[in-house]
């Protein structure tokens, strides 16, 4: 199992925002974790990447208890691409994709994987020596991705990335998505867009009050009665 | 208007101006970081110029040796000043408001150790040149302003080329804008932190000793931080840029003030352009942010 939480919880001051939450996470696949706004999905990933601390329960890496510093656990393969983008508005993008990178050493898988980001993301070489401040919205999303994948991860967090981008972005966004699933990484999306998320994953797991209160097949999911209304805005009738 | 006077007085505020910024660039790189402004930097500062001192009279160290002893001793000493009265509260999350509390309190605790065991004294170093002044066509130029301005500007290129061209100044530059962001690329905070006070302390190790060689040692000379306080404001505090221009510009000011007008002016003019900077651009020249300035 690459990634297996137990029973995690995690208290923000008086909130208890994380109560007893299980996820595995094996190789090779994309497991999503749906869920409405303030039910702890962003938590859950600021857990893991060691950004916000637990207080109760384990998170394993290969078997082995997860480092619990945040560069200590990009160290180890596991990368967010933070919510809000968080991209360096004052470096240039090459910049950017070069602080993906900052931990690697091999000089010549980080320029293999800098084609690979610029191929999958042309704007980006188009606009690699601006400011990455100047970039629009889908973009600085694009150099996210990008700059996490510069990292070389084996497990990528994806913290809401189609969040408040245009319709149209937000297809460009889930199909690159599954572009990188390709290319062999292991991915972890935290989706508000449930249909969308639910149409990419393997598995899937529904957060609710910091609650895991369902999981399954993303298939499964999405054909469920209580999902579809609650999250797809089906109506049953 | 004499445009020989007006010369010489221009390249004497560029010269003092010029070590201003190699004070400030310490207080804006922290702040930059860290958000709060160091004010043990002056301690620094002053602990720099007795090192540089006692490297000439005791040792006999020659000026660039003893600048690099300075450099060396005010990195570690700002290194161990994190250490000791930020670490602690950085793992607490304290508020800035704790950190600047802390950084007064160990201001004045070096002024008084100095004062202590080397005494109140004031400390003349070792005279450099036997001509005090170079003259091209007209123009008289103080050796010593000369040697201030070459040795300020050499630092301060070194700093702004590590900061722009290396890896790890790349590092800075992303904590700097947030260091969230720049932990989850993996860059480890207390490296950064420590690189940053480190370089802090090497300026100030070479604006102690020569602000230390133009006018006297004493325990409390780290007060004329004060001044590169100002021109790290007036340049958009937090921004390495800005910290050299403003206080080059503090320095051109001030000269330009005493020189023309009345030297009594010299160290009121900074605190009037400090309170005009804040009430018409509280960013200052190069700032990005109009947050308040702890």
């Amino acid at each position: 199992m690459m990634l297996q939480i137990k029973n995690l919880n995690v208290h923000y001051g008086g909130i208890h925002a994380l109560r007893g939450v299980d996820i595995e996470v094996e190789r090779g696949e994309i497991v999503t974790i749906i869920g409405s706004n303030g039910a702890g999905k962003s938590t859950l990933i600021n857990a893991i990447s060691g950004v916000v601390k637990a207080s109760g329960g384990t998170i394993l890496h290969d078997g082995k208890e997860l480092a619990k510093k945040p560069n200590l656990i990009v160290k180890e393969g596991i990368v967010q691409v933070p919510e809000g983008r968080l991209i360096f508005a004052n470096l240039t993008v090459a910049d950017n994709l070069a602080m993906g990178a900052y931990l690697r050493k091999d000089h010549d898988g980080i320029a293999k994987d800098l084609e690979k980001v610029y191929t999958l993301f042309p704007r980006l070489l188009e606009r690699k020596s601006q400011l990455a401040g100047t970039l629009s919205g889908g973009e600085q999303q694009m150099l996210a991705m990008g700059r996490g994948l510069m990292s070389d991860p084996e497990l990528l967090l994806l913290d809401e990335p189609s969040l408040g981008l245009a319709p149209l972005l937000v297809n460009t966004i889930f199909e690159i998505i599954e572009t990188i699933y390709k290319m062999g990484k292991t991915i972890l999306l935290v989706e508000q867009n449930a249909y969308k998320a639910l149409a990419v994953a393997n598995r899937a797991y529904v957060l609710e009050q910091g609650r895991v209160v369902m999981e399954g097949p993303a298939a499964q999911l999405a054909g469920d009665p209580t999902i579809q209304e609650a999250y797809l805005g089906k109506r049953t009738t | 208007m004499n445009v020989t006077f007006f010369i010489q007085v221009l390249i004497n505020g560029i010269a003092i101006g010029s070590v201003y910024a190699l004070m400030a660039v310490g207080y804006s790189l922290v702040y930059s970081i860290m958000s709060f402004s160091n004010f043990a930097h002056g301690g620094v500062i002053m602990l720099g110029a007795y090192i540089g001192y006692y490297s000439g009279a005791l040792f006999g160290l020659p000026i660039w040796a003893a600048i690099l002893a300075a450099m060396l001793g005010c990195g570690l000493i700002a290194i161990t000043i994190e250490r000791a009265a930020y670490n602690p509260l950085r793992k607490r999350n304290a508020p800035p408001l704790y950190y600047i509390i802390s950084a007064m309190g160990t201001s004045i605790l070096l002024e008084n150790l100095i004062v202590a065991t080397i005494g109140p004294n004031f400390k003349t170093y070792p005279p450099l040149f036997t001509e005090r002044s170079i003259e091209i066509g007209k123009i008289a130029i103080g050796k010593l302003d000369l040697l201030m301005l070459v040795i300020s500007a050499v630092s301060l290129f070194l700093l702004v080329f590590l900061i722009d061209k290396t890896k790890i100044g790349m590092a800075i530059r992303a904590t700097a804008y947030n260091l969230r962001a720049s932990s989850l690329m993996g860059v480890n905070p207390d490296t950064v932190i420590f690189i940053v006070f480190g370089l802090g302390g090497a300026m100030a190790g070479v604006a102690g000793v020569l602000f230390g060689m133009r006018y006297v040692v004493y325990p409390q000379i780290g007060i004329i931080t004060n001044k590169a306080f100002v021109g790290a404001v007036f340049g958009g505090l937090g921004s390495l840029p800005g910290a050299i221009i403003g206080s080059v510009l503090l320095g051109i000011i001030e000269v330009m003030a005493s020189a023309y007008w009345s030297s009594n002016l010299q160290n009121l003019i900074a605190f009037v352009l400090l309170i005009f900077v804040l009430i018409v651009r509280p960013s200052g020249i190069m700032g990005v942010s109009t947050e308040d300035k702890a």
